[in-house]
Protein backbone atom coordinates (compact mmCIF):
# COMPACT_ATOMS: atom_id res chain seq x y z
CA UNK A 1 0.00 0.00 0.00
CA UNK A 2 2.67 2.28 1.05
CA UNK A 3 4.43 1.67 -2.24
CA UNK A 4 1.57 2.48 -3.97
CA UNK A 5 1.23 6.05 -2.61
CA UNK A 6 4.90 6.81 -2.76
CA UNK A 7 4.76 5.89 -6.76
CA UNK A 8 1.75 7.87 -6.77
CA UNK A 9 3.18 10.89 -5.26
CA UNK A 10 6.49 10.65 -7.06
CA UNK A 11 4.09 10.88 -10.36
CA UNK A 12 1.68 13.94 -9.18
CA UNK A 13 4.33 15.93 -7.97
CA UNK A 14 6.45 15.44 -11.29
CA UNK A 15 3.10 16.81 -13.20
CA UNK A 16 1.52 18.99 -10.24
CA UNK A 17 1.67 22.19 -12.53
CA UNK A 18 -1.00 20.44 -14.73
CA UNK A 19 -3.40 20.78 -11.55
CA UNK A 20 -2.16 24.25 -10.24
CA UNK A 21 -3.11 25.56 -13.70
CA UNK A 22 -6.47 23.99 -13.65
CA UNK A 23 -7.59 25.15 -10.54
CA UNK A 24 -6.11 28.41 -11.54
CA UNK A 25 -8.06 28.70 -14.46
CA UNK A 26 -11.67 27.61 -12.42
CA UNK A 27 -10.93 28.98 -9.99
CA UNK A 28 -10.79 32.84 -8.89
CA UNK A 29 -9.82 32.84 -4.98
CA UNK A 30 -6.76 31.28 -3.92
CA UNK A 31 -8.79 29.34 -1.10
CA UNK A 32 -11.23 27.41 -3.34
CA UNK A 33 -7.78 27.24 -5.59
CA UNK A 34 -6.48 25.37 -2.85
CA UNK A 35 -10.01 23.36 -2.41
CA UNK A 36 -10.14 22.31 -5.84
CA UNK A 37 -6.35 21.36 -5.87
CA UNK A 38 -6.96 19.41 -3.09
CA UNK A 39 -10.11 17.50 -4.92
CA UNK A 40 -8.34 17.14 -8.01
CA UNK A 41 -5.59 15.27 -5.87
CA UNK A 42 -8.53 13.52 -4.37
CA UNK A 43 -9.47 11.94 -7.28
CA UNK A 44 -6.82 11.36 -8.86
CA UNK A 45 -5.65 9.22 -5.67
CA UNK A 46 -9.21 7.42 -6.03
CA UNK A 47 -9.07 7.12 -9.77
CA UNK A 48 -5.74 5.78 -9.58
CA UNK A 49 -6.46 1.72 -9.14
CA UNK A 50 -8.08 2.21 -12.58
CA UNK A 51 -5.21 3.82 -14.59
CA UNK A 52 -4.09 0.83 -16.51
CA UNK A 53 -0.96 2.33 -18.43
CA UNK A 54 -2.30 2.19 -21.22
CA UNK A 55 -1.79 5.53 -21.99
CA UNK A 56 1.05 8.43 -20.81
CA UNK A 57 -0.01 9.27 -16.87
CA UNK A 58 0.18 12.77 -17.79
CA UNK A 59 -2.71 12.21 -20.15
CA UNK A 60 -4.62 10.05 -17.95
CA UNK A 61 -4.07 13.27 -15.10
CA UNK A 62 -5.32 15.50 -17.94
CA UNK A 63 -8.50 14.07 -18.10
CA UNK A 64 -9.26 13.33 -14.80
CA UNK A 65 -8.16 16.95 -13.70
CA UNK A 66 -10.84 18.47 -16.55
CA UNK A 67 -13.73 15.96 -15.35
CA UNK A 68 -13.52 16.79 -11.79
CA UNK A 69 -13.06 20.53 -12.54
CA UNK A 70 -16.03 20.83 -14.75
CA UNK A 71 -18.38 19.38 -12.24
CA UNK A 72 -16.43 20.76 -8.95
CA UNK A 73 -18.66 23.38 -6.94
CA UNK A 74 -17.69 25.80 -4.08
CA UNK A 75 -20.08 25.48 -1.10
CA UNK A 76 -20.66 28.99 -0.66
CA UNK A 77 -22.07 30.12 -4.52
CA UNK A 78 -19.85 33.01 -4.01
CA UNK A 79 -20.31 35.37 -7.30
CA UNK A 80 -17.81 35.47 -9.99
CA UNK A 81 -15.89 38.66 -9.92
CA UNK A 82 -16.88 40.71 -12.67
CA UNK A 83 -15.11 44.14 -11.20
CA UNK A 84 -12.90 45.64 -14.07
CA UNK A 85 -9.49 43.78 -13.91
CA UNK A 86 -7.14 47.04 -13.54
CA UNK A 87 -9.03 48.21 -9.98
CA UNK A 88 -8.25 44.70 -8.69
CA UNK A 89 -5.19 45.50 -6.64
CA UNK A 90 -4.67 41.09 -5.38
CA UNK A 91 -3.93 40.69 -8.92
CA UNK A 92 -0.41 41.41 -8.89
CA UNK A 93 1.17 39.85 -6.10
CA UNK A 94 4.48 41.87 -4.94
CA UNK A 95 6.96 38.65 -5.74
CA UNK A 96 5.08 38.09 -9.17
CA UNK A 97 5.54 42.16 -11.10
CA UNK A 98 7.07 41.43 -13.83
CA UNK A 99 5.16 41.21 -17.53
CA UNK A 100 4.17 37.42 -17.62
CA UNK A 101 2.81 37.05 -14.81
CA UNK A 102 1.07 40.36 -14.65
CA UNK A 103 -0.37 38.47 -18.11
CA UNK A 104 -1.63 35.46 -16.82
CA UNK A 105 -2.87 36.76 -13.96
CA UNK A 106 -5.44 39.13 -16.48
CA UNK A 107 -5.38 36.37 -18.37
CA UNK A 108 -6.78 33.75 -15.30
CA UNK A 109 -9.10 36.64 -14.15
CA UNK A 110 -10.91 37.06 -17.43
CA UNK A 111 -11.59 33.20 -17.96
CA UNK A 112 -13.33 33.44 -14.63
CA UNK A 113 -16.22 34.97 -16.77
CA UNK A 114 -16.18 31.73 -19.01
CA UNK A 115 -18.07 28.47 -18.55
CA UNK A 116 -16.96 25.27 -17.40
CA UNK A 117 -16.49 23.82 -20.72
CA UNK A 118 -15.04 27.16 -21.92
CA UNK A 119 -12.37 27.12 -19.74
CA UNK A 120 -11.68 23.77 -20.33
CA UNK A 121 -11.29 24.57 -24.28
CA UNK A 122 -9.12 26.99 -23.14
CA UNK A 123 -7.24 25.17 -20.89
CA UNK A 124 -6.22 22.49 -23.77
CA UNK A 125 -5.40 24.99 -26.17
CA UNK A 126 -3.08 26.78 -23.85
CA UNK A 127 -1.45 22.92 -23.17
CA UNK A 128 -0.68 22.91 -26.67
CA UNK A 129 -3.49 20.51 -27.76
CA UNK A 130 -4.67 20.14 -31.63
CA UNK A 131 -8.44 20.59 -32.27
CA UNK A 132 -8.20 16.68 -32.46
CA UNK A 133 -6.90 16.04 -29.22
CA UNK A 134 -9.13 18.55 -27.52
CA UNK A 135 -11.95 17.16 -29.15
CA UNK A 136 -10.92 13.42 -27.50
CA UNK A 137 -10.89 14.62 -24.38
CA UNK A 138 -13.92 16.33 -24.02
CA UNK A 139 -15.59 13.47 -26.08
CA UNK A 140 -16.68 16.11 -28.95
CA UNK A 141 -16.17 16.15 -32.55
CA UNK A 142 -13.69 17.35 -34.09
CA UNK A 143 -15.42 20.32 -36.02
CA UNK A 144 -17.53 21.30 -32.73
CA UNK A 145 -14.53 21.53 -30.63
CA UNK A 146 -12.77 24.14 -33.54
CA UNK A 147 -15.92 25.94 -33.78
CA UNK A 148 -16.16 26.14 -29.66
CA UNK A 149 -12.59 26.90 -29.71
CA UNK A 150 -12.84 29.81 -31.92
CA UNK A 151 -16.05 31.34 -30.35
CA UNK A 152 -14.51 31.09 -26.50
CA UNK A 153 -11.21 32.78 -27.80
CA UNK A 154 -13.26 35.29 -29.50
CA UNK A 155 -15.23 35.56 -25.80
CA UNK A 156 -12.21 35.95 -24.06
CA UNK A 157 -10.54 38.71 -26.62
CA UNK A 158 -14.04 40.80 -25.58
CA UNK A 159 -13.81 40.34 -21.49
CA UNK A 160 -9.96 41.27 -21.66
CA UNK A 161 -10.80 44.49 -24.45
CA UNK A 162 -14.10 45.32 -21.81
CA UNK A 163 -11.78 45.04 -18.79
CA UNK A 164 -9.57 47.80 -20.25
CA UNK A 165 -6.59 45.41 -20.34
CA UNK A 166 -5.56 44.55 -24.43
CA UNK A 167 -2.45 42.08 -24.90
CA UNK B 1 -5.00 39.52 -27.91
CA UNK B 2 -1.99 37.62 -29.07
CA UNK B 3 -2.96 33.97 -28.26
CA UNK B 4 0.76 32.05 -29.17
CA UNK B 5 2.10 34.88 -27.36
CA UNK B 6 -0.16 33.96 -24.36
CA UNK B 7 0.49 30.29 -24.96
CA UNK B 8 4.30 30.63 -24.90
CA UNK B 9 3.80 32.32 -21.29
CA UNK B 10 1.27 30.10 -20.01
CA UNK B 11 3.63 26.93 -20.75
CA UNK B 12 6.64 29.21 -19.21
CA UNK B 13 4.31 29.38 -16.55
CA UNK B 14 5.80 26.61 -13.42
CA UNK B 15 3.09 26.76 -11.08
CA UNK B 16 4.39 24.08 -8.67
CA UNK B 17 4.41 26.28 -5.57
CA UNK B 18 2.66 23.32 -3.20
CA UNK B 19 4.23 19.86 -3.48
CA UNK B 20 1.45 17.38 -2.92
CA UNK B 21 1.90 15.76 0.64
CA UNK B 22 0.67 12.25 1.72
CA UNK B 23 -1.21 14.11 3.89
CA UNK B 24 -3.51 15.37 1.17
CA UNK B 25 -5.04 11.94 0.34
CA UNK B 26 -6.25 11.74 3.37
CA UNK B 27 -8.84 14.82 2.85
CA UNK B 28 -11.76 14.00 2.72
CA UNK B 29 -13.79 16.84 0.58
CA UNK B 30 -17.14 16.51 -1.04
CA UNK B 31 -17.34 19.21 -3.98
CA UNK B 32 -18.33 17.83 -6.61
CA UNK B 33 -22.19 16.71 -7.29
CA UNK B 34 -20.71 13.01 -7.76
CA UNK B 35 -18.66 13.00 -4.31
CA UNK B 36 -21.54 14.57 -2.35
CA UNK B 37 -24.03 11.18 -4.05
CA UNK B 38 -21.68 8.77 -3.64
CA UNK B 39 -21.29 9.86 -0.07
CA UNK B 40 -24.90 10.01 0.38
CA UNK B 41 -25.21 6.49 -1.04
CA UNK B 42 -22.73 4.78 1.20
CA UNK B 43 -24.80 6.74 4.16
CA UNK B 44 -27.87 5.63 3.22
CA UNK B 45 -26.94 1.97 2.67
CA UNK B 46 -25.47 1.93 6.18
CA UNK B 47 -28.52 3.19 7.48
CA UNK B 48 -30.69 0.42 5.73
CA UNK B 49 -28.53 -2.29 6.95
CA UNK B 50 -29.04 -1.11 10.40
CA UNK B 51 -32.71 -1.14 9.75
CA UNK B 52 -32.71 -4.71 8.00
CA UNK B 53 -30.80 -5.75 11.29
CA UNK B 54 -33.39 -4.13 13.30
CA UNK B 55 -36.14 -5.44 11.50
CA UNK B 56 -35.29 -8.91 12.42
CA UNK B 57 -35.68 -8.24 16.07
CA UNK B 58 -39.60 -6.83 15.41
CA UNK B 59 -41.49 -10.29 16.19
CA UNK B 60 -39.73 -10.65 19.57
CA UNK B 61 -39.87 -6.88 20.76
CA UNK B 62 -43.60 -7.15 19.61
CA UNK B 63 -44.39 -10.08 21.07
CA UNK B 64 -45.45 -11.43 17.54
CA UNK B 65 -47.63 -14.86 17.94
CA UNK B 66 -46.30 -18.21 15.95
CA UNK B 67 -48.47 -17.43 12.73
CA UNK B 68 -47.58 -13.22 12.79
CA UNK B 69 -43.60 -14.07 13.27
CA UNK B 70 -43.97 -16.72 10.32
CA UNK B 71 -45.84 -14.37 7.67
CA UNK B 72 -43.06 -11.82 9.20
CA UNK B 73 -40.18 -13.71 8.30
CA UNK B 74 -41.43 -14.76 4.87
CA UNK B 75 -42.38 -10.77 4.16
CA UNK B 76 -38.74 -10.13 6.14
CA UNK B 77 -37.26 -12.75 3.69
CA UNK B 78 -38.75 -11.07 0.66
CA UNK B 79 -37.85 -7.25 1.57
CA UNK B 80 -34.04 -8.32 2.35
CA UNK B 81 -34.38 -9.79 -1.69
CA UNK B 82 -35.09 -7.10 -2.52
CA UNK B 83 -32.47 -5.14 -0.77
CA UNK B 84 -29.64 -7.03 -1.66
CA UNK B 85 -30.56 -6.83 -5.98
CA UNK B 86 -30.47 -2.86 -4.77
CA UNK B 87 -27.30 -3.08 -2.78
CA UNK B 88 -25.57 -4.91 -5.26
CA UNK B 89 -26.44 -2.85 -8.23
CA UNK B 90 -25.71 0.37 -6.49
CA UNK B 91 -22.26 -1.19 -5.22
CA UNK B 92 -21.35 -1.96 -8.91
CA UNK B 93 -22.16 1.49 -9.60
CA UNK B 94 -19.99 3.24 -6.63
CA UNK B 95 -17.57 1.16 -7.43
CA UNK B 96 -17.29 2.12 -11.21
CA UNK B 97 -17.70 5.98 -10.81
CA UNK B 98 -14.27 6.14 -9.68
CA UNK B 99 -12.90 6.19 -13.36
CA UNK B 100 -12.59 9.42 -14.36
CA UNK B 101 -10.49 8.50 -17.11
CA UNK B 102 -13.17 8.56 -19.80
CA UNK B 103 -13.38 11.57 -22.16
CA UNK B 104 -15.39 14.46 -20.44
CA UNK B 105 -18.78 13.58 -22.31
CA UNK B 106 -18.63 10.30 -21.76
CA UNK B 107 -17.55 10.40 -17.95
CA UNK B 108 -20.22 13.13 -17.40
CA UNK B 109 -22.89 11.36 -19.32
CA UNK B 110 -22.15 7.72 -17.86
CA UNK B 111 -22.54 9.15 -13.99
CA UNK B 112 -26.03 11.61 -15.11
CA UNK B 113 -27.99 7.96 -16.72
CA UNK B 114 -26.09 5.70 -14.25
CA UNK B 115 -26.83 8.06 -11.23
CA UNK B 116 -30.34 8.56 -13.27
CA UNK B 117 -31.09 4.46 -13.70
CA UNK B 118 -30.26 4.05 -9.69
CA UNK B 119 -32.75 7.15 -8.77
CA UNK B 120 -35.77 4.75 -10.44
CA UNK B 121 -34.13 1.65 -8.69
CA UNK B 122 -34.36 3.24 -5.26
CA UNK B 123 -37.59 4.48 -5.83
CA UNK B 124 -38.71 1.18 -7.14
CA UNK B 125 -37.22 -0.28 -3.96
CA UNK B 126 -38.85 2.37 -1.84
CA UNK B 127 -42.58 1.26 -3.59
CA UNK B 128 -41.69 -2.46 -2.88
CA UNK B 129 -40.91 -1.94 0.33
CA UNK B 130 -43.72 0.27 1.44
CA UNK B 131 -45.76 -1.79 -0.23
CA UNK B 132 -44.67 -5.21 1.42
CA UNK B 133 -45.22 -3.50 4.71
CA UNK B 134 -48.93 -2.10 4.41
CA UNK B 135 -49.41 -5.77 2.80
CA UNK B 136 -47.59 -7.26 6.18
CA UNK B 137 -49.88 -5.08 8.12
CA UNK B 138 -52.97 -6.71 6.56
CA UNK B 139 -51.90 -9.85 7.35
CA UNK B 140 -50.92 -9.39 11.02
CA UNK B 141 -54.66 -7.85 10.98
CA UNK B 142 -55.74 -10.95 9.57
CA UNK B 143 -54.12 -13.49 11.48
CA UNK B 144 -54.38 -11.14 14.73
CA UNK B 145 -57.93 -9.45 14.74
CA UNK B 146 -59.49 -11.99 12.28
CA UNK B 147 -62.77 -10.43 13.55
CA UNK B 148 -61.85 -6.73 13.25
CA UNK B 149 -60.27 -7.23 9.77
CA UNK B 150 -63.30 -8.80 8.74
CA UNK B 151 -65.82 -6.37 10.33
CA UNK B 152 -63.92 -3.66 8.71
CA UNK B 153 -63.57 -4.89 5.01
CA UNK B 154 -67.66 -5.89 5.62
CA UNK B 155 -68.53 -2.49 6.45
CA UNK B 156 -66.22 -0.45 3.64
CA UNK B 157 -67.84 -0.48 0.10
CA UNK B 158 -65.64 -1.17 -2.63
CA UNK B 159 -65.28 1.79 -3.94
CA UNK B 160 -64.20 3.33 -0.57
CA UNK B 161 -61.36 0.72 -0.82
CA UNK B 162 -60.37 1.53 -3.86
CA UNK B 163 -60.36 5.51 -3.45
CA UNK B 164 -58.15 3.98 0.14
CA UNK B 165 -55.74 2.33 -2.39
CA UNK B 166 -55.68 4.97 -4.88
CA UNK B 167 -54.78 7.68 -1.68
CA UNK B 168 -51.78 5.26 -0.24
CA UNK B 169 -50.08 4.79 -3.19
CA UNK B 170 -50.40 9.17 -4.19
CA UNK B 171 -48.73 9.48 -0.87
CA UNK B 172 -45.93 6.86 -1.20
CA UNK B 173 -45.27 8.56 -3.97
CA UNK B 174 -45.23 11.84 -3.52
CA UNK B 175 -42.59 11.21 -0.39
CA UNK B 176 -40.83 8.93 -2.35
CA UNK B 177 -40.17 11.28 -5.66
CA UNK B 178 -40.00 14.39 -3.02
CA UNK B 179 -37.15 12.30 -0.78
CA UNK B 180 -35.49 11.26 -4.22
CA UNK B 181 -35.08 14.50 -5.62
CA UNK B 182 -34.24 16.80 -2.10
CA UNK B 183 -31.49 13.71 -1.66
CA UNK B 184 -30.36 13.24 -5.35
CA UNK B 185 -32.17 15.12 -8.00
CA UNK B 186 -30.42 18.83 -7.22
CA UNK B 187 -27.24 17.40 -7.47
CA UNK B 188 -28.03 15.69 -10.42
CA UNK B 189 -29.44 18.73 -12.23
CA UNK B 190 -26.17 20.05 -12.13
CA UNK B 191 -24.58 17.68 -13.70
CA UNK B 192 -26.76 17.62 -16.39
CA UNK B 193 -25.99 21.45 -17.05
CA UNK B 194 -22.59 20.40 -18.15
CA UNK B 195 -23.59 17.77 -20.41
CA UNK B 196 -25.79 20.30 -21.72
CA UNK B 197 -23.14 22.19 -22.53
CA UNK B 198 -20.97 19.79 -23.89
CA UNK B 199 -23.62 18.97 -25.89
CA UNK B 200 -24.68 22.02 -27.59
CA UNK B 201 -23.52 22.18 -31.51
CA UNK B 202 -22.50 24.79 -33.05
Amino acid sequence: MERIETIFLSLINQHKGIIHKVSKMYMNDVEDQRDLFQEIVMQLWKAYPTFKGNSKFSTWMYRVALNTALIYFKKDNRKVDKTPLDENVDIVDVNESDAREEKLAYLYKAVQQLNPVEKALIFLFLENQSHREIAENLGISEINARVKLNRTKEKLQLIIKKNGYEF
Amino acid sequence: MNFDEIKSEWNAEDGEKTSVSENMLKIKQARTPVDTIRNKMKHEFFYQVLVLILMAFVPYLFNFSAHSTTAYLAFYAVTCGFSAYYFFKFYRFYKNSYDMSMDSRKNILWFYYEMKLNIELYKALTYIIAFIGIAFLATLLFIEKFYVFNKIVSKLSTFYLLVNCFVTILFIGVITELWAWYYYGKHLKKVKKIVDELDSEV
